[in-house]
């Protein structure tokens, strides 16, 4: 196993669509940033004025974690599910599949070896988004002269727990539909697809059923459960907010049912489908 | 006692889920330290064979043993190293680190990756970008991955694919430097006069059936004479006379006479001793391409 981690680790630490998903996680971030900090300070700038719908509070160190959920979702999720379809889908195009295969180790450790890898590279691409939002709102606080105080290590913890659990599942989908379609392009297709279309549309036309009878039903969605768990993730300078039908505890076991889940119909197929 | 066999089917079969029966009840028998050559022509099921030893596709029924394994067995992967189609390497990656990735996976010393591609002549050229390679270069850090393993069996689909006149030559070279010593060579192929140079043994597939498994010398036949001579008659005689109407058989106008080619200088004296005229006279020998094309019922130059 530590043998196939290293493997793993190796063909993929400077993998062009790893770095370039880091690259992109960091700028978005830098972005929401930028924008809310110039709306909060312009106010003219939106709804005529009357006042600004950005609080400068916001901006500052002790709320960068809540903050930053808007920016893992649903860009993130979705930056996940490209990387995820890619790092597996790509293996069949370019024939390293059967290479890896015939190298000693069996496929399940193949395989784990490579959502282990997985794994890592979400969590590098969740400490890039939190270290870059600390310093935007660093930035902010010294601009403002506010003072900066950081959020609780508790709270930090579990934001990054939060966001990794996201782009993890995300990822695993991308994977998952990498395996079973045999290529990256449609995979990373049908995900996006998925993620940004499908499951919207599914949530609206079964919340209008029977006037929302089978509401339930969509509360077991992938993304509605990430939704969920970012939303938790609030205090009051962020202003009222409505509560989520989907309790956090709720949320995160979801996520983790489908990430396990898609783990192991991804796992069965290449066990059990012949490399061609 | 050592077991000999390194490759071992019974009825291996492949029927693919749209009926395709690609490989149909093959009983093949590879021996250890000899280079085998599989040879067939395109589309004949010799890759589906392949894939099927190194544990890549399963059979539909029949068994295999592969380095005293069945296939896709870890510890029979052990011992084997293949290149089986085109080299699976990352582009992004140099040759070199591409195959790093591969030693790492077969638990294998970094400093062995060194050491195949200086077998291979790769070593001025392992830190490019595998996505920049020539397609011999593919090749050759295609063959240099699948000995990383210094494995007893290696099994090559097709090395000299897409390969130019030179570049063929010099995998031959390789091909035939690594077959040295105890190793088994596995060598699949559709070009007849690669196999005869290179193997040992050859077997002969075709529309998934093995038709012939020999030695290349026992493929191509018993060493004989032929014979052109006036009147032809005249001659077909003197020689039953001399060796019996059983060696002799006339085809083309000529006779071919299967006896050892040291005996021309008497077939020589006693036709022109019976005021024959010879016209031609030479060792004759089947080629691989003859005896090839008779086998799998494929029409010469189509």
């Amino acid at each position: 196993m530590i043998a196939t981690i290293k493997s793993e680790w190796r063909k993929s630490r400077f993998r062009p669509a790893f770095l370039v998903a880091s690259g992109i996680m960091a700028a978005i971030t830098v972005l929401v940033y930028g924008v809310n900090w110039y709306l909060a300070l312009h106010p003219t700038a939106t709804r005529g004025g009357d006042r600004a719908i950005v609080n400068i509070a916001t901006l500052y160190p002790d709320q960068f974690v809540n903050n930053v959920m808007g920016a893992a979702f649903p860009i993130g999720a979705a930056m996940a599910i490209v990387v995820g379809a890619l790092f597996a889908g790509s293996e069949y195009g370019w024939g390293t599949m059967k290479t890896m295969f015939t190298q000693g180790p069996g496929r399940l450790t193949v395989w784990v070896g490579r959502l282990v890898v997985f794994a890592a590279w979400m969590l590098i691409l969740t400490v890039v988004l939190f270290a870059v939002g600390a310093l935007s709102s660093v930035v902010v606080a010294l601009f403002q002269g506010h003072v900066i105080a950081g959020p609780a290590a508790f709270d930090l913890a579990k934001g990054m727990g939060a966001i990794w659990l996201i782009l993890m599942v995300n990822g695993t989908i991308g994977l998952a539909l990498g395996v079973l379609i045999r290529q990256p392009a449609a995979a990373l297709g049908i995900g996006l697809t998925y993620v940004l279309a499908v499951e919207l549309l599914a949530v609206r036309i079964i919340n209008l059923i029977n006037n929302g009878q089978y509401k339930n039903v969509t509360e077991q969605f992938v993304n509605q459960n990430a939704t969920a768990l970012t939303q938790s993730f609030t205090s009051p300078v962020f202003g009222a907010s409505v509560p989520s039908p989907i309790s956090a505890d709720h949320a995160v076991l979801v996520l983790f049912a489908y990430g396990i889940g898609l783990a192991i119909v991804a796992a069965a197929a290449l066990r059990l489908r012949d490399v061609t | 006692m050592e077991n000999t066999t390194i490759v071992e089917t019974h009825g291996l079969t492949k029927r693919y889920g749209s009926g395709v029966l690609a490989v149909d009840s093959i009983d093949m028998s590879v021996r250890r330290g000899e280079v085998y050559g599989f040879l067939g022509p395109n589309g004949a099921g010799k890759t589906t064979t392949l894939r099927m030893l190194v544990g890549l596709i399963r059979p539909t029924s029949g068994t295999a043993t592969v380095a005293g394994h069945t296939p896709g067995d870890p510890k029979g992967l052990g011992k084997i190293g293949s290149l089986i189609e085109s080299p699976g390497f990352y582009p992004y990656l140099s040759g070199r680190e591409n195959l790093r990735v591969i030693a790492d996976m077969a638990s294998v010393s970094q400093k062995r990756v060194d050491e195949v591609l200086d077998l291979v002549e790769l070593a001025s050229r392992a830190g490019r970008k595998f996505g920049t390679y020539s397609t011999g270069m593919k090749q050759r850090l295609g063959v240099a991955g699948a000995l990383l393993k210094d494995p007893e069996l290696l099994i090559l689909d097709e090395p000299t694919n897409g390969l130019d006149p030179q570049g063929m030559a010099e995998m031959r070279k390789l091909i035939k430097d690594i077959g040295q010593g105890d190793r088994t060579v596995l060598l699949s192929s559709h070009l007849l006069g690669e196999v005869e140079q290179i193997c040992d043994r050859v077997g002969v597939i075709s529309n998934g059936k093995l038709v012939k498994q020999s030695t290349v010398q026992d493929l191509l036949g018993e060493e004989g004479v032929l014979v052109r001579a006036q009147p032809i008659e005249q001659a077909h005689e003197v020689l039953t006379k001399m060796f019996g109407a059983d060696v002799i058989s006339r085809q083309d106008g000529a006779l071919h006479l299967k006896t050892k080619p040291s005996n021309s200088v008497d077939i020589n004296r006693q036709l022109v001793a019976a005021g024959i005229g010879v016209s031609e006279l030479r060792p004759f020998e089947r080629s691989l391409e003859e005896v090839f094309f008779q086998l799998t019922g494929e029409k010469q130059g189509s």
